[in-house]
């Protein structure tokens, strides 16, 4: 992983269209302000697994259930 | 084509008929093929399953049926991605983790699978803003078939 060092108002560019600017940094939290065109999708990282994780634990383990309602 | 699947043994899908993810859906990002299946006639459930991995399926259902005003719009990212062109086309999926009985099972709300009929992309798409359920149990409202 790229690791940069940047104080507040400091920016970094990804590719041509996507600008990460630092703009708080108060004790543990940073702010950070993400300009990017409307078509790229930005999810916070915990909400990102936490969907993960439920699409884990959706996987099908068998279709007794179904089987059963059936009967 | 013929397709092996994880609980419905060997089926025939047409090719026509693959759901394209073009990332996958989190946690399964390497999946980019899926097809729906009927469980059985009139019934609200359908099993997703993974053209890659004979093991995987998911069960889904529609988030209408399964609770009241459920709410969707549709950001400029999702209708780009897809190539949405008329909201005639879009089909709205939620996935459902299946507990010991349907009422403790949950659906997931909070990301629906958004699919364009016409050209069959499809996506799992996260609504950061709504107040959706990831784990919104069937039993709270009722359900039909």
């Amino acid at each position: 992983m790229l690791v940069l060092s940047r104080k507040v108002g400091e920016t970094i560019w990804i590719g041509e269209d996507i600008e990460i600017v630092i703009s708080e940094v108060k004790g543990e939290q940073v702010k950070i302000g993400i300009r990017a065109p409307r078509n790229i999708e930005v999810i916070r990282g915990e909400l990102r697994k936490d969907i993960s994780d439920s699409n884990t634990e959706a996987v099908i383990k068998d279709l007794d259930l179904f089987k059963n309602m059936k009967k | 084509m013929k397709l092996k699947t994880a609980y419905m043994g060997e089926v025939e899908i047409e090719t026509k008929n693959i759901l394209k993810f073009e990332h996958g859906i989190p946690g399964f990002e390497k999946e980019k093929g899926f097809v729906l299946l009927p469980i059985e006639e009139n019934s609200i459930f359908q099993v997703l399953q993974s053209v890659r991995t004979e093991s995987l399926a998911f069960i889904i259902t529609s988030p209408y049926a399964i609770t009241e005003n459920y709410n969707l719009e549709l950001d400029e990212s999702i209708i780009r991605a897809l190539e949405i062109k008329n909201e005639n086309e879009v089909a709205v999926f939620a996935i459902v983790s299946l507990k010991d009985t349907l009422d403790n099972s949950t659906a997931n709300l909070k990301a629906p699978i958004i699919l364009n009929t016409t050209n069959k992309k499809a996506k799992q798409l996260i609504l950061d803003k709504q107040a959706y359920s990831i784990r919104h149990q069937l039993s709270l409202e009722s359900t039909k078939g």
